[in-house]
């Protein structure tokens, strides 16, 4: 710049400034892993039938509610003393998106170990398998949010969106399975009923996780969704049953 | 063991509290005794005025007759000083008419239009002619005006060439600095509002600095009213009436310095008579002057 | 975007031999605000007097290029005209001090013409009213300017700026030597005043571009950096300086 100082280097602002940026970015990682951890621990203690690990699940809800108080009071303070523009008013406002998100994949676990019954379930091993690329998918996928948040990775961000599409797509297979083993006679009914919940629990999961990452693009660019995503064309699907092919497990 | 300390360290205080005091009495007095010294000749001269004056200036036709002849009697006549008044007052106002034009307009330039180098060197000019003896300047109008235009050679014309070179570069300098008081702020209103720099320079700016110019003006006018030097090769002198503005003429300095050294008492008298006179106006004149001025800048609001 | 009021070609100004602002290019959209914002020294205060041919008053001052009110160019314009219909209200208050409060309203209409006593009364009160000033004053319009109040004194000079009815109003840092609420009442103001004028005002308060101002130019050393709606400045700003700039990071 022609032997000026650049001014770019020379940080004229207030470190606390800066600190409490870098504060409100790890309280919402630090939800986002608590949030992580319920969910793992609610799906495990529902599909293992734990009820011991589920009650420890519901225990940490309060955690959770401290947590998210915590991230909104920070983030109005926040905006109310520094008034920010521009990044760091992006920031500030998206982490308080991201935390409601957050708040609501933590709830999802909560919800699965609420309906934990004891003892592991007896479904079909196709709709077994599915529940489990389900809860793989979704892992990575609220993983990579997660990371994508801590780390201002816009295209770990951006990488989730096509993982949402098969989501949708193993979250229709499932219902189908359901409904192809409602039909049936010798199901487990109750069982059934706790799948149809947690597969859709998946689904809200994933949506959750998405929102997160676009909020974190939203943050660090200033793009909105509809900027980089084109608008998906939805439509009610008619649920038909799967064709038979799971088995009852053996036991 | 702290009785004797205590004592010692008030001791001390004491003796540096009181040190500081009787310095500053000490540098009041002797600034009051400056101002005595000071006064004490202006204080004197208006008392030698009276004491030696005060019996001719109050006889009746002191200021309507003629200035007396020379006379070696003991009851000679004392009166008066009616043509020198008169002169005085002609030969003032001419020079007046010609420097306040001038010294204003050459101020207005100096200061607004100071961009052009003329502005300085008209400053400077100023500056340096207020510092010029009187007489030189009676010695250059007798050295053009008087020798090469003969028709007014000696009168009130040259005359009062001669003193508004004295007053002019006293104009000149107050003006400028009454105007450079005026905020640049007024200015820049003044021109953002889309009016002229001219019209902006004569009806906001000068009337804002018009008590700072009044000052000078009245300064000029007094301190030329007593000049004797630049009048005696250009006015010359005279005892009778105004005899036209191309002839020669009376003022009171001039009567001052004739009368003063002549050898006769009577017109001695008459001189201190003239002397306590021109004093006493140049009194009156400077405090009603300075009322009317302070009046103005109060009801300018009070800058 | 309203049609274009002003606009700046390849302006630079200078201080004997050195720029103050180079190659400016600015579009002022008429009946709006644009805000000019920037660290001291950046010449918002130099481009805005070019505006209406005040820089020109200093000595060994130059400018170059042009300035084009409805397309035509001021500098070949007589500067007395263009000062009529391009009107500045200064930093400090300006009042004459000589002057009363009536007289320095009308000051505009005395000294350029000689219009009639109900003709000056008219404008001194409507301009009175635009200032909202006029409610305060309206039984001493022939006390001296100077017994106002500061913000008084203000809304005074712009009273008087608005009596010479000109079409764009120049504003530089108005408020920066007034208390809060004398600044709110005069943002206020501003807000009304974009009805009938086209306003520029310069400000070092990024909070006051971003109440006051539909557009917003930010400077630096001279040079323009980035122009545009004040909403999309503030939060999503194009170019890295102007961000480092808003968020305090200089300046």
């Amino acid at each position: 710049m022609n032997g000026e100082t650049d001014p770019l280097a020379d940080t004229g602002r207030p470190r606390g400034y800066d600190l409490e940026i870098r504060d409100l970015k790890k309280r919402a990682v630090e939800m986002g892993e608590w949030a992580f951890a319920m969910f793992r621990d609610g799906w495990r203690a529902f599909n293992t039938g734990n009820l011991a690990a589920a009650q420890t699940v519901l225990d940490r809800d309060t955690e959770l509610d401290r947590l998210d108080e915590d991230m909104e009071h920070a983030a109005i303070a926040f905006l109310v003393l520094r008034q920010p523009t521009a990044g760091d008013l992006r920031t500030a406002t998206g982490l308080l998106k991201i935390t409601t998100h957050l708040d609501r994949i933590g709830r999802l676990g909560f919800d699965m170990a609420r309906i934990t019954t004891s003892g592991p379930g007896k479904e079909p091993n196709d709709l077994r398998d599915v529940l489990q690329r389900m809860d793989s998918a979704t892992e990575v996928m609220v993983r990579e949010a997660l990371d994508a948040l801590g780390k201002d990775r816009t295209d770990l961000a951006r990488d989730l969106f096509r993982k949402d599409d098969e989501i949708d797509h193993l979250h229709r297979q499932a219902n189908r399975i359901i409904l192809r083993e409602l039909r049936g006679k010798s199901s487990d009914t109750a069982r059934l009923a706790g799948d149809l919940l947690v597969a859709r629990h998946f689904e809200r999961i994933a949506d959750n996780a998405c929102k997160v990452a676009e909020k974190t693009i939203y943050a660090l660019t200033g793009q909105r969704r509809s900027e980089y995503l084109p608008r998906h064309a939805f439509k009610p699907y008619v649920l038909e049953p799967a064709p038979t092919g799971g088995e009852s497990p053996s036991d | 063991m702290s009785l004797p300390t205590r004592a010692a360290h008030r001791t001390f205080v004491f003796d540096r509290h009181a040190r500081r005091k009787l310095f500053s009495h000490g540098i009041a007095v002797l600034s009051g005794l400056t101002v005595i010294a000071v006064l004490y000749p202006l204080v004197s001269i208006v008392y030698e005025a009276f004491a030696l004056g005060g019996s001719v200036i109050f006889q009746p036709g002191f200021l309507t007759s003629v200035p007396p002849n020379a006379c070696s009697s003991l009851s000679c006549n004392t009166v008066g000083i009616g043509p020198d008044v008169q002169g005085t007052l002609i030969v003032v106002a001419m020079a007046a008419g010609i420097s306040i034009p001038v010294g204003v307009m050459a101020a207005i330039f100096a200061s607004e239009y100071r961009a052009k180098g003329v502005g300085r060197a008209i400053s400077f000019t100023a500056d340096v002619l207020t510092g010029v003896p009187s007489i030189i300047c009676g010695a250059f109008v007798y050295g053009y005006f008087v020798v090469y235009y003969p028709q007014i050679a000696y009168s009130f014309y040259t005359g009062s060439f001669a003193l508004s070179a004295i007053m002019i570069p006293i104009i000149v300098r107050t003006t400028e600095e009454a105007l450079r008081v005026v905020p640049n702020a007024t200015r820049e209103a003044a021109l953002a509002l889309g009016i002229s720099k001219w019209k902006a320079t004569l009806r906001i700016v000068l009337v804002a600095a018009l008590p700072g110019v009044a000052t000078g003006v009245l300064l000029a006018i007094m301190r030329a009213s007593g000049e004797a030097a630049p009048l005696l090769f250009t006015l010359l002198g005279s005892n009778i009436w105004f005899q036209g503005f191309n002839k020669e003429g009376a003022a009171m300095p001039l009567l001052i310095y004739f009368f003063a050294l002549s050898p006769y008492p009577n017109q001695v008298k008459v001189a201190w008579g003239a002397t306590l006179f021109l004093l006493s106006l140049i009194l009156i004149v400077n405090v009603v002057s300075r009322l009317l001025i302070h009046r103005m800048r109060v009801r300018m609001g009070g800058v | 975007m309203n049609p274009i009021k002003l606009r700046t070609e390849h302006l630079t100004a200078f201080y004997g031999e050195k720029p103050a602002i180079s190659e400016v290019k600015l579009d002022f959209p008429e009946r709006a605000v644009s805000a000019i914002i920037g660290p001291s020294g950046c010449g918002k205060s130099t481009l805005i007097r070019c505006l209406n041919r005040m820089h020109e008053t200093v000595a060994r001052a130059r400018v170059e290029g042009q300035v084009l009110l409805d397309n035509e160019d001021i500098y070949q314009l007589d500067p007395v005209r263009v000062r009529r219909r391009i009107g500045m209200v200064f930093q400090k208050p300006n009042p004459f001090v000589t002057m009363s409060i009536y007289n320095n309203v009308s000051a505009a209409l005395r000294f350029n013409g000689r219009p009639s006593r109900e003709e000056t009364d008219r404008t001194v009160v409507r301009s009175l009213q635009q200032a909202a000033l006029w409610d305060e004053v309206k039984d001493r319009v022939d006390a001296p300017a100077v017994s106002l109040s500061g913000g008084q004194q203000q809304r005074l000079c712009i009273a008087r700026a608005l009596a010479a009815e000109p079409e764009v109003l120049l504003m530089d840092e108005p408020c920066s030597a007034l208390d809060p609420i004398a600044t709110a009442k005069i943002e206020e103001l501003v807000g009304k005043l974009k009805d009938e004028y086209t306003v520029v005002i310069v400000t070092h308060n990024m909070q006051q571009a971003a109440r006051v101002a539909d557009y917003t130019a930010f400077m630096y050393l001279g040079k323009l950096i980035e122009f545009g709606p004040t909403e999309e400045l503030f939060e999503r700003p194009k170019d890295t300086l102007t961000e480092a700039y808003i968020t305090g990071r200089f300046g």
